[in-house]
């Protein structure tokens, strides 16, 4: 690994601060499972790496009034063992704890996962589902995204260079909802994912009053599949027909891959099947709540 | 931070305070093996998939070869050799000697902090939990059916008493 200057601020205003000062020869280090492969593999890498893991701003899991606020340096693990993650946003474990191995997930963050961005990132359906928005700061101050609009492409985002991602907030109505996720790969553990796939309801009276369908690694990024959303919202819970048309519809709103995982072929028959099952999964959540 | 870019980190390895001059980009795993001779964490991937290099700290298992050896200033480090030495084996080592659950042992150290990192939080876990904690590590000569057996060999023979931290 090339040698770098090692900077550890206590405060966001500092590292702000840092991250404007320095531009692109900063990089901001999270959970480092993603930076230090990037790192070693490089040979033109920042003159400054900067650990954000003393900043306090990035840290806990808490209620706010608009909603469910995580940290972006919270951990896989620390999501996996939350009480309010469990009790809110479930599905969120669901996800975490498909990323990875243990060592990973000990030490990767979700606001890392989201920063790098791959189209395969395992927390991005589920938040995606939930409606879920980022906060992003830097020294003229924060600003809020939609995570739809925060992930621009692979390894893309609308973060600018001198910004930090602070955290996550699920809205408050969101929270509780019924929501599935499903993660296809080609073995149990450590893997990529194929497909990820979430879904979230709202049934009322019988009927899909909103449904949410968030689809990861078969576009440049995670995509809301709104046509087949379409399909579900307003019909009466129950009709499995019409759970199956809306996973063959989310089939053409995909842009699938070929690559050596998978075929681009194989990945539309999982993005069929992982849409049906996260249907009705989160209705049968829905009806049995 | 020294001025030529020198950072002197000191950090709980095993229960005796260490101390090293390191470079910023120093990982854990070479600061153990290079400054302070713990050559049981293995190099392998170098990148956190195969988990040679795992080792807890302040209580979690991590990939020492992703973590700079900076950020483990003030740390809880325990890596295979505070479980146990000639003198004495840590019962998952035990096990794993007596059921042959290695072969070419590069992966063992990695192995077994796994295993005890398990162990620590869930002291009767099934089968399918100790695969589970195992999946960040890799072998690529024996197989994991005994590595599954000792470990569970261990729950059956020590239920209850194998968090308990041993020194060597």
């Amino acid at each position: 690994m090339k040698t770098f200057e090692y900077i550890a601020p206590e405060s966001l205003d500092d590292a702000l601060e840092a991250m404007e000062r320095h531009g692109s020869d900063l990089k901001p280090l999270a959970g480092g499972t993603d930076l230090l492969v990037d790192l070693k593999h490089t040979l033109n890498g920042p003159r400054i790496v900067m650990d954000i893991s003393g900043v306090p701003e990035l840290r806990g899991i808490e209620e706010t009034p608009a909603g469910l606020r995580i940290g972006a340096m919270v951990t896989h693990t620390e999501i996996e063992q939350a009480p309010l993650i469990a009790e809110h946003a479930p599905a969120m474990i669901a996800a975490a704890v498909t990323i990875g191995a243990v060592q990973t997930r000990n030490m990767g963050t979700i606001g890392g996962n989201l920063v790098t961005c791959v189209p395969s990132l395992d927390s991005g359906p589920v938040l995606v589902a939930l409606d879920a928005l980022v906060t992003m700061a830097g020294v003229g101050g924060k600003r809020q995204l939609p995570l739809t609009e925060f992930f621009l492409g692979p390894r893309q985002t609308a973060l600018a260079p001198d910004e930090l991602l602070i955290d996550i907030l699920i809205p408050t109505a969101m929270l509780g909802r019924p929501t599935s996720f499903r993660k296809f790969g080609l073995r149990k553990g450590q893997a990529l994912a194929l497909v990820n796939v979430a879904a979230n309801v709202k049934v009322e009276e019988g009927r899909i009053a909103e449904t949410r369908i968030a689809l990861g690694a078969v576009s440049p990024t995670v995509i809301r599949a709104v046509n087949a959303e379409g399909i579900v919202t307003g019909k009466e819970v129950g009709d499995t027909a019409v759970l199956r048309e809306a996973a063959q519809t989310a089939v053409t709103e995909a842009r699938p891959i070929d690559d050596f995982r998978a075929s681009a072929a194989y990945r539309r028959e999982l993005i069929a099947v992982g849409t049906f099952r996260v249907l009705e999964e989160a209705l049968a959540q829905a009806t049995t709540a | 931070m020294r001025g030529d870019g020198v950072h002197e980190i000191e950090l709980t390895v095993n229960g005796v305070v260490r101390r090293a001059q390191v470079s910023p980009e120093t990982t854990l795993l070479a600061a153990l093996r290079d400054s302070w001779g713990l050559t049981g964490s293995k190099l392998g991937c170098d990148v956190g998939d195969c988990g040679a290099c795992t080792v807890l700290v302040d209580g979690l298992s991590i990939n020492s070869c992703l973590l700079l050896a900076v950020q483990a200033n003030g740390r809880d480090v325990v890596t295979i050799e505070g479980l146990g030495g000639f003198e004495y084996l840590h019962p998952l080592q035990a096990a794993f000697e007596r059921l042959s659950s290695y072969q070419c042992g590069f992966c063992a150290p990695g192995m077994i902090i796994s295993a005890k990192a398990l162990l620590d939080e869930n002291p009767a876990p099934t089968e399918l939990q100790i695969r589970e904690a195992l999946s960040g590590n890799l072998c690529r000569c024996t197989g994991y059916t005994k590595v599954i057996d000792a470990i569970t060999e261990v729950c059956r023979d020590h239920a209850g008493a194998v968090g308990v931290e041993q020194s060597v």
